[in-house]
């Protein structure tokens, strides 16, 4: 009789903190992989690898990174391709949102079919991208290395190196590779924000646009007044995924340009590699990573922020 | 738009938003198009200048349906087989890609996104079902770590696989390393999905089932695991391809040659046939096609997926 109240009061016990024992795997493997590498990673900003262990530097490994040239270079280069990459993929994902807006009998057809870039992985879009342009037997380098009218020699995108600056130490205007990068990235990413965009653009509720449109209202007008207020918090979420995929991804620079020519497509995520694994300078690296993760961290709590308001809103 | 004769102003409209969007893919698809076309393409014919689209041109003409020389070359170089007196079918295949680095990639990600629905359903189940001290806390702790990217982790991470290869640990390999930085980076998102999925089942079906005398966790497992099962099913989808298409972590954190994922492969091959196209085009399209088939055969699921976690991820 005892042990049978005894065992049901472990049972009760076990039912009470049920919601415990399910969630404790999730917070070890979180704790493991996501915290203690980022605690980690501030450790390592602040040391630095000597024979025999590390050694405690402060905030040195900053102030070396900050006067490599290479590091005020590749700023320059990741604000051109952000500004580029999420600019690019905003304008074109509203336009191809609002197309497929219309409630087209084949809507469904043409999200899945313009969806297959984003199920593809970024190193291979880069392959895929550089195959158009490789020098002399592209298919794209055929046109463009005969186009006199862009050069003596026409383009080759992979190997024409950056036009001298025009604003003092700033890499604009930016190398041909570059530009093509952002084309590339662009086209990875447009589903993902053309479908974003047309959730967002299927909540503005059908009868405001009516009235508006009784009233006189123009389609710009609609447009302009109407969608793009409505949609807005959306595509600033929007702008911020752009953000964060354009700052941290570095597969693609790894397969279509691999940083060159010379240093004309080195963005800050491809230059956290080169610093820790080809220099194998980890506490330069991890000071490099600290600042992409302030970045990081920036976004996502903006993002949080602006997906609350819109559950509040709701 | 009203020029066009015997339409209304509304279809004539949607013929022309049918014709943008019809352009809009057709451009899209242009670098998948002309992909496969150098895949099928002969060595003659990529190293030809100037370069040409379809390799069906004669001397006579440009285009010649008939006298189109496709070849298989590229992707009988990435399989590589040789014959083998050992092997049933009298052939071995050689490639590395083939041999080592797709089964490798085949059981990260089929492990990874196991574990992942697992644990996702777990704590989704629990943050979805019970009010506890610090459950809000702890949601807005996973959902600040959603969307966390790899890259400045990544630095931590090395070291920690170094340290843990010096420890000699027995059965340890760097495949366990990979494996549990996966989960860890595909785990919050899944969370977020599968609480919403268990959201959407109504509470008094399990309420029913308690007072009928089965036990929470027979509940859970009877009554909202078959009824979550579709959501589980996109979570596991969106894990697989996730892992599958994860490149950074698989070439540095594995340091074994032979327990490199299919990513790493691609780049050692790029490395290598930088000039043979038609290689690297098939290798391409050995590695990304099972996604893309895989996508058009669940892509209702997906969808289902990415409106669930589309505003968190």
């Amino acid at each position: 009789m005892q042990r049978m109240i005894a065992r049901r009061r472990e049972r009760g016990w076990f039912r009470d903190t049920l919601p415990f024992w399910l969630i404790l795997p999730t917070i070890i493997v979180l704790l493991a992989v996501q915290v203690y590498p980022a605690i980690y990673t501030v450790w390592l900003s602040l040391h630095e690898r000597v024979p025999t262990g590390w050694n405690w530097v402060g905030i040195n490994n900053f102030t070396r990174l900050f006067n490599m040239g290479l590091f005020n270079e590749s700023m320059g280069h990741t604000l051109i391709f952000l500004v580029g990459y999420a600019g690019l993929t905003m304008i074109l994902g509203f336009f191809i949102a609002q197309l497929l807006n219309r409630r087209l009998r084949l809507s469904g057809f043409y999200i899945t079919l313009l969806f297959i870039p984003w199920i593809i992985a970024d190193i291979i879009v880069g392959i895929v991208f550089r195959l158009l342009v490789v020098p002399d037997y592209g298919l794209f380098s055929g046109i463009l290395q005969n186009a006199t009218l862009l050069g003596p020699n026409g383009i080759s995108v992979l190997t024409t190196s950056r036009p001298p600056a025009l604003f003092g130490a700033f890499p604009f205007p930016p190398a041909p590779a570059m530009i093509y990068l952002i084309l590339a990235s662009a086209w990875r990413a447009l589903p993902f924000i053309t479908l974003l965009m047309l959730a967002a653009m299927q909540t503005v509720p059908n009868e405001i646009i009516e009235s508006a449109r009784i009233d006189g209202a123009s389609g710009a007008q609609i447009t302009r007044r109407i969608m793009i207020p409505i949609m807005l918090p959306t595509m600033v979420v929007a702008l911020f995924s752009l953000t964060l995929s354009g700052m941290n991804g570095v597969g693609m620079v790894f397969s279509l340009t691999g940083g060159g020519p010379g240093t004309a497509t080195e963005v800050l995520s491809y230059l956290l590699y080169s610093i820790g694994w080809r220099q194998l300078n980890f506490g330069r690296a991890a000071a490099l990573a600290m600042l992409i993760a302030v970045v990081n961290w920036l976004l996502i709590s903006g993002t949080l922020r602006l997906t609350r308001v819109q559950e509040r809103s709701i | 738009m009203s020029s066009i004769p015997f339409l209304s102003r509304k279809q004539s409209e949607s013929i022309l938003a049918n014709l943008l969007i019809l352009l809009v893919c057709l451009f899209a698809m242009i670098p998948i198009a002309t992909t496969v076309l150098i895949s099928f393409k002969g060595e003659r014919d990529i190293i030809r200048k100037p370069p040409i689209i379809f390799p069906c041109d004669t001397p006579t003409q440009s285009f010649d349906l008939s006298a189109c020389r496709w070849a298989t070359e590229g992707y009988e170089r990435v399989i590589a087989a040789r014959p083998s007196a050992t092997s049933p079918l009298g052939f071995a295949i050689t490639g590395r890609l083939i041999r080592t680095y797709i089964p490798n990639t085949l059981i990260y990600a089929s492990v990874s996104s196991l574990l992942v629905v697992l644990l996702a359903g777990m704590s989704g189940y629990a943050f979805s079902r019970y009010r506890f001290r610090g459950h809000g806390a702890l949601m807005t702790g996973i959902l600040a770590i959603t969307g966390v990217p790899l890259l400045t982790n990544l630095l931590a991470l090395y070291q920690m696989g170094t340290t843990l290869r010096k420890a000699n640990l027995p059965f340890y390999d760097d495949r366990f390393l990979i494996i549990f930085v996966y989960i860890g980076f595909y785990l919050p998102l899944s969370v977020w999905i599968a609480k919403g999925f268990f959201d959407a089942i109504p509470k008094e079906l399990e309420d029913a089932a308690l007072i009928d005398g089965c036990s929470p966790l027979g509940a859970l497992l009877r009554i909202i695991m078959p009824l979550a099962l579709p959501g589980m099913m996109a979570v596991f989808l969106l894990t697989f391809v996730n892992v599958w298409n994860e490149f950074i972590a698989g070439y540095l954190l594995v340091i074994n040659n032979a327990h490199k994922p299919a990513m790493f492969g691609i780049y050692e091959f790029l490395g290598q046939n930088i000039i043979n196209l038609q290689v690297l085009a098939a290798a391409c399209i050995i590695i990304a096609a099972p996604m893309v088939i895989l996508f058009l055969f669940t892509r209702r699921s997906f969808f289902r997926a990415m409106v669930e976690g589309a505003i968190k991820g």
